[in-house]
């Protein structure tokens, strides 16, 4: 320090600069700063005097938890290497003179190794603090006779001793060092705690990332479906542009709706719909709902409901009900809509195709319902009896009553199954039905004729890989032994605790080219070639009768009265992956983001196939179980054995 | 809890090389495993603040910042050590406010009333330095001026 010479004249002391920076206090450090002249002023003093300001605006909390029991400066002295100190002393203390032993080329030679090195002889305990020893044991090499014997040697700590000043000391340095393990050991324990916080927080971000990754994956299936969805439209505007191009409109219309797969147009107002949400109920009938289709989103809807011989037909835009197809007999139990043509298959064995447009001609369906009875009996007395030919009713019909218009919305009849038809599915001028006969038919749409029809029962009997002549599989539906006889399954109880007695032998079909897939009563999965009529692949793995199914290019997905839905590859025809429900699957619709199921219960399950989670749709939704559904894009409609059907948006 | 902090006489007695080269290696460590312990840190902190060395003060001052800033429970402890730090740099200025601040706090810690204190003297101290060197200026200053009028009367 710089001597100082007190000015006694100025006695005033400006201390602890109050207003300038400028005072007598820094002009002081001035001479210290010149004194130490090479040291320059760093960044690093320059970062510190910034960050004062900023840290003092800090906020300082009480301390809590280890900050509260440790303090930093008992860590500090506990954690250093001195602390070792007072242990390592206590050690020497405890060591004592021996001559040498070779003890460490002992070891090394224990070991397989060389021991090279020179034994240094008396390495000095070096102690640096002053060690108080009393006596010391020679007697080791001295207890020796010359028999050899070592009689009489003493314990290492015999000769020993160290003073009560010294050993107090000792257990002060032991409570001491005890003292500080606790302290390390209370750091510790802390920095685990905070290191497992860490990695939890880590690992929850780590799932977050994860579910992002399965919804990027989604919303790239989403955008492939559109891109084909987008390059059929380029190929029908293309050739819409090309009037030379002699394809008839009303065969191709456009991609069959089961097969389009890229978004539908739906109204804006569609997009502020909250999903999950039924928005629209059409009730009107009275039973449980059967079978519905519609043609598109906000178009027209064809349903059915048990024991009701007349589907109705809704305006979707509307939820107005538009009118009645008047013609079968008996509950129809499926529909299929494509564009303004509907076809159904009923209970009475035929199938008939109508034409949604003429729908409105048919003005008396309000007029209530003695009008079509006497309209069926009528039907009656003019029918033709062949049993493979077609009825075309036309304008020109000789009817007694010309007060009711008779040219009804039905284009044809198809007959020529002898039981009800449960299943169909058409596309182009071409369809298929299956019946509770056995058989599955297919019809030319222009013409009318069945071109094939297919045994199901024959190709049971003669399973193509099988030796020929062979019984029933055992594995089959018990109700399928009697397969010769009516098919009858009581169903498992739906979720209000109701059953009923499955029929339909021929649960779901569809087909694609000549590739036609058909699930049955007995648990089969069945592809067909249709240019021969064969199955040739039976996909076996259901243990119930199979309720509905759908395939794409890579899978069949199936549903059935097992509560299971099977999804199997469609070229290996293994199976991919079964989900279990609580109750018999009766519909489901995919595609390549999702599963939708009804399953038995008053929610429609949906299966996110890319995160593997499942999910019910109930707000707004059924009373009684949902039985039957079908859903375009963002747009879905559920009929229930409450005899509502619901409109959903997705 | 009043908190347990070291007297200023503390920060005076420094670490052999030794012991600070120790505890250099274990911040250095622990800093490649990017996992650094408050403990270490303050420890090899402490050891560069009580070292003579002014580049060692520096570092350790800037050390304790980083604690400060990063464990809000620490922060109390922190703010006597860093005041301590400043005092031993001669920034009185950041050091009386840090201590201020801790006494805001704890007003009946002794280690920080005796800090104060301690910043206290030192700043007198320097003021009467600063006397003396302006004093001594100004009369030399003085002499200077006579001489020169002087010589210019003589003229």
């Amino acid at each position: 320090m710089i001597g100082a010479a007190t000015v006694s004249g100025r006695s005033r002391v400006s201390v602890g600069g109050g207003g300038g920076h400028v005072d007598f206090a820094t002009l002081g450090r001035a001479p210290l700063r010149l004194g130490f002249g090479s040291r320059r002023v760093t960044s690093r003093d320059l970062q510190i005097v910034e960050a004062t300001e900023e840290l003092l605006q800090e906020e300082v909390p009480e301390p809590e938890g280890v900050a509260e029991n440790v303090s930093l400066l008992r860590g500090f002295n506990a954690t250093i290497p001195s602390a070792e100190k007072s242990r390592i002393r206590r050690r020497q203390t405890r060591n004592v003179d021996t001559p040498k032993l070779g003890l460490k080329r002992l070891s090394l030679g224990a070991r397989g190794l060389l021991g090279d090195e020179e034994e240094h002889d008396g390495e000095s305990v070096a102690s640096e603090d002053d060690v108080v020893m009393v006596g010391r044991s020679e007697r080791n090499g001295r207890g020796r006779k010359g028999k050899g014997k070592r009689k009489g040697r003493q314990s290492l700590s015999a000769g020993k001793t160290f003073g009560i000043d010294e050993l107090v000391r000792q257990t002060h340095e032991i409570e001491r060092d005890k003292e500080n393990i606790h302290v390390r050991r209370a750091l510790i324990s802390n920095e685990i705690e905070e290191i497992s916080h860490k990695i939890e927080a880590l690992d929850a971000i780590r799932v977050k990332l994860e579910g992002d990754l399965l919804r990027l994956q989604e919303e790239e299936l989403e955008l492939d479906d559109e891109l084909e969805g987008v390059r059929e439209r380029i190929e029908v505007e293309e050739s819409a542009l090309q009037p030379s191009r002699s394809v008839s409109r009303t065969g191709h219309i456009a991609a069959s709706s089961r097969r389009r797969k890229g978004p539908a147009f739906l109204p804006s107002e569609h997009d502020e719909l909250p999903p999950g949400i039924a928005f629209m109920s059409l009730e009107s009938h009275t039973t449980p709902i059967t079978a519905l289709d519609f043609s598109e989103p906000y178009g027209t809807l064809v349903t059915a409901s048990q024991d009701d011989t007349q589907p109705r037909v809704w305006d979707l835009l509307t939820g107005e009900e538009i009118g009645r197809l008047r013609g079968h007999r008996g509950t129809v139990k499926c529909i299929q809509v494509e564009d303004h043509i509907c076809l159904t298959g009923s209970e009475d064995g035929t199938v008939r195709a109508w034409d949604l447009r003429r729908v409105d001609e048919d003005e008396d369906w309000e007029s209530g319902d003695m009008f079509s009875l006497s309209d069926v009996v009528e039907e009656d007395e003019s029918v033709d009896t062949s049993t493979n030919g077609i009825r075309e009713e036309s304008s020109t019909s000789s009817r007694p009553s010309s007060a009711v218009p008779r040219d009804g919305p039905c284009v044809r009849t198809l007959e020529g199954h002898t039981k009800a038809v449960s299943a169909m599915y058409f596309e182009d001028e071409c369809l298929v039905t299956g019946a509770s006969d056995k058989t599955m038919r297919q019809w030319d749409l222009n013409t009318g004729q069945c071109v094939m029809t297919m045994d199901i029962l024959w190709a049971i009997s003669h399973p193509p890989t099988a030796a020929p002549g062979t019984a029933l599989p055992a594995h089959l539906v018990p109700g399928a032994a009697a397969a010769a006889g009516t098919f009858a399954v009581p169903t498992p109880p739906y979720a209000d605790g109701t059953w009923e007695m499955y029929q339909d032998f021929v649960g779901a079909l569809q087909f694609w080219g000549y590739a036609l897939v058909s699930g049955s009563g007995d648990g089969a999965v069945r592809m067909w070639d249709m240019r021969t009529g064969q199955p040739h692949r039976t996909l076996l793995g259901h243990t119930g009768p199979v309720t509905c199914l759908q395939f794409d290019e890579l899978h069949i997905v199936t549903g059935s009265l097992d509560k299971s839905i099977r999804i199997w590859d469609v070229r290996t025809g293994s199976i991919f992956e079964t989900l279990k429900y609580d109750h018999a699957v009766t519909a489901l619709q995919f595609d390549t983001r999702k599963i939708v199921a009804a399953t038995g219960e008053n929610g429609i399950k949906i299966y996110n196939r890319t995160s593997m989670q499942h999910s019910t749709l109930m707000t707004n939704g059924h009373t009684r179980p949902v039985e039957r559904l079908r859903y375009m894009d963002r747009y879905m409609v559920s009929g229930g054995r409450d005899s509502i059907v619901k409109i959903w948006a997705l | 809890m009043p908190t347990e902090l070291p007297y200023a006489a503390d920060a005076e007695e420094s670490l052999s090389y030794d012991e600070l080269e120790v505890l250099r290696l274990q911040y250095q460590k622990e800093l490649a495993q990017s996992h650094v312990t408050v403990q270490t840190k303050f420890n090899y902190a402490w050891g560069l603040v009580k070292s003579p060395l002014r580049e060692h003060q520096v570092e350790g001052v800037r050390l304790l910042q980083e604690i400060y800033r990063a464990e809000p429970a620490r922060r109390r402890e922190c703010l006597y050590y860093l005041a301590l730090g400043h005092y031993k740099m001669g920034n009185y200025e950041e050091a009386r406010r840090f201590n201020a601040l801790l006494l805001d706090k704890e007003p009946a810690n002794l280690q920080a009333q005796s800090l104060a204190g301690l910043i206290d003297n030192r700043v007198t101290r320097d003021g009467y330095i600063g006397m003396a060197i302006v004093g001594g200026v100004a009369a030399l200053g003085t002499l200077v001026l006579a001489s020169v009028i002087r010589r210019a009367s003589r003229k």
